[in-house]
């Protein structure tokens, strides 16, 4: 066990140290900034082409726009960008040592293989986290701040929820955790494709073309993919949406998350199962 | 002799109407001058298509003749022409107007007589309004209000019993609206499938306004209607 937390010690450092682990970070803050600036300019127009077909008859009273609202945004802006950043840094967790050579370092401490990819996986994780994390705090806080608190207007295809501002934190924060769970399904997907490949950038373009094939199967309404839409973990990704709807349907967000769950336990053994018979050739 | 007989007693039979539809206005407006301006607390809720918003509370001011707003901590919906506001300046401007009975209906228990109310600018934004007056007490149980611009919007008020005052203590407002929809792509919403059905199609609206506490006379000043 020792061995194993010396690991995962140095796994976390190695992460979070890493180049690219700072190109993510970069990425959210610049993003989060650049649509704070840009809906503060033009967030009212924009805004208008989503109310503007009630609002020939009724008027709608209160700040709309709003930190909370902002947030929302970002965070349905950013679910497109975030797949790939964690991806970035989780894709080539293993492939990138074995590339490199120092697997075979890493596999000379008596800590065993599965141990190793465990290390690995939560160290995927704690990045994705910390990811997460200024994401919420910068979008949630830096937007309130700019914009101020209040109701959230949510808008999806059924329609729109009017969220009270009361009612706002605790949404957001089990919407947290539902968008971890999810990232933490690329991470481990991610790790995954990383253990098959022994190429750094392969598993990292793999995962995202998962991503978009999974997602525009997801997207379009076509009968004949009714059968295999509700397994794919891209469509149980924007679950986080479903903390902002009135009443919370709970038992469709258990279902994503056990959906979401089942695909990380999956996608982690056999990562191991993989990696403990692997062959180090190079 | 026998068209012009009958020629005689329709144009008298419409002259009775329009007078007691104007007797009926002025009894309405007389009683509505009582009251300058007021407050009350004010209860909101909402059934709008494609719209899924609680209940709230908040505070609601009018002054004559048209200065009307509810102040309340979120987002809340109104009709764009509110006849909460519109109704009272409508009505005292009695030069603007010809006023006609078309008929009589029973609301809420009371024997009321449809007032048609047809501007005589043809360029105004009202195209027809219809106000369903109590015959025995001055009061306004049904709008209908036709717009250019925002179609019909109805609305219903109900009277506490035995009342001095001429405010109800409740208000459904009735709005003919599209439903609230996005597009499944630009909603980013790929968990849920399509539904049939657009936008285009007009369904009605209902919001109930709930009064109490109400304070009259108090002189408000003209900065609650205009502070943000």
């Amino acid at each position: 066990m020792k061995e194993f937390w010396a690991i995962l010690k140095n796994e976390l450092i190695k992460t979070v140290k890493r180049p690219r682990s700072f190109i993510g970070f970069g990425v959210v803050i610049f993003i989060c900034f650049v649509l704070q600036a840009a809906l503060y300019n033009d967030g009212k127009e924009m805004l208008s082409l989503i109310t503007n077909q009630i609002e020939n008859s009724i008027s709608i009273n209160g700040t709309v726009l709003n930190g909370n609202l902002i947030c929302y945004i970002l965070l349905q802006t950013l679910i497109i960008q975030m797949p790939l950043l964690v991806a970035l840094v989780t894709g080539d967790l293993i492939s990138g040592e074995t590339s490199s050579g120092t697997i075979r370092f890493l596999l000379s401490r008596p800590a065993g293989r599965t141990k190793i990819v465990l290390a690995k996986w939560i160290a995927g994780l704690f990045y994705t986290l910390l990811l997460l994390i200024l994401l919420g705090v910068i979008a949630l806080y830096g937007s309130r701040l700019i914009f101020g608190d209040g109701d959230m207007l949510c808008v999806n295809s059924t329609g729109a929820t009017i969220i009270r501002n009361a009612d706002v934190n605790w949404r957001f924060m089990y919407s947290f955790f539902i968008a971890f769970l999810s990232l933490s399904v690329v991470a481990t997907l991610a790790l995954f494709l990383s253990t098959i490949m022994d190429n750094s950038i392969t598993p990292i373009v793999s995962t995202m073309a998962i991503i978009i094939i999974f997602t525009i199967m997801g997207m379009f309404d076509l009968p004949s993919l009714d059968v295999i839409r509700p397994f794919l973990f891209t469509s149980h990704m924007i679950s986080w949406k479903d903390m902002f709807e009135n009443p919370v349907p709970v038992q469709d967000i258990i279902n994503s998350c056990i959906i979401l769950f089942a695909h990380i336990v999956i996608l982690l053994g056999a990562s191991i199962y993989i990696f403990e018979r692997k062959d180090i050739t190079n | 002799m026998r068209y012009f007989l009958l020629i005689s007693f329709l144009l008298f039979g419409i002259q009775a109407q329009a007078t007691d539809a104007k007797k009926l206005i002025a009894a309405v407006n007389k009683k509505m001058k009582a009251i300058n301006d007021y407050q009350a607390t004010v209860g909101m809720k909402f059934d709008l298509p494609g719209i899924k918003i609680n209940e709230m509370k908040g505070k609601v001011y009018f002054k004559r003749p048209d200065k009307f707003r509810i102040r309340a901590k979120g987002i809340f919906f109104l009709p764009k022409d509110n006849p909460l506001r519109n109704v009272t300046s409508l009505l005292e401007d009695t030069k603007s107007y010809t006023a006609v009975i078309s008929g009589y209906e029973t609301i809420g228990g009371k024997r009321c007589a449809v007032v048609n109310i047809i501007p005589l600018n043809t360029e105004l934004e009202l195209i027809v309004g219809k106000f369903w007056i109590s015959l025995n007490d001055p009061l306004i149980y049904k709008t209908e209000i036709t717009t250019k611009k925002n179609g019909t919007i109805r609305s219903r008020n109900i009277f506490a019993k035995n009342s001095k005052n001429p405010l109800p203590i409740k208000v459904i407002l009735q709005i003919e609206m599209k439903a609230f929809k996005v597009p499944k792509l630009l909603a980013a919403d790929i968990k849920k499938k399509s539904t049939k059905g657009t936008s285009n199609e007009k369904k009605t609206g209902e919001i109930y306004l709930t009064f109490s506490d109400y304070k009259l006379n108090r002189k408000i000043p003209n900065s609650v209607f205009t502070a943000k």
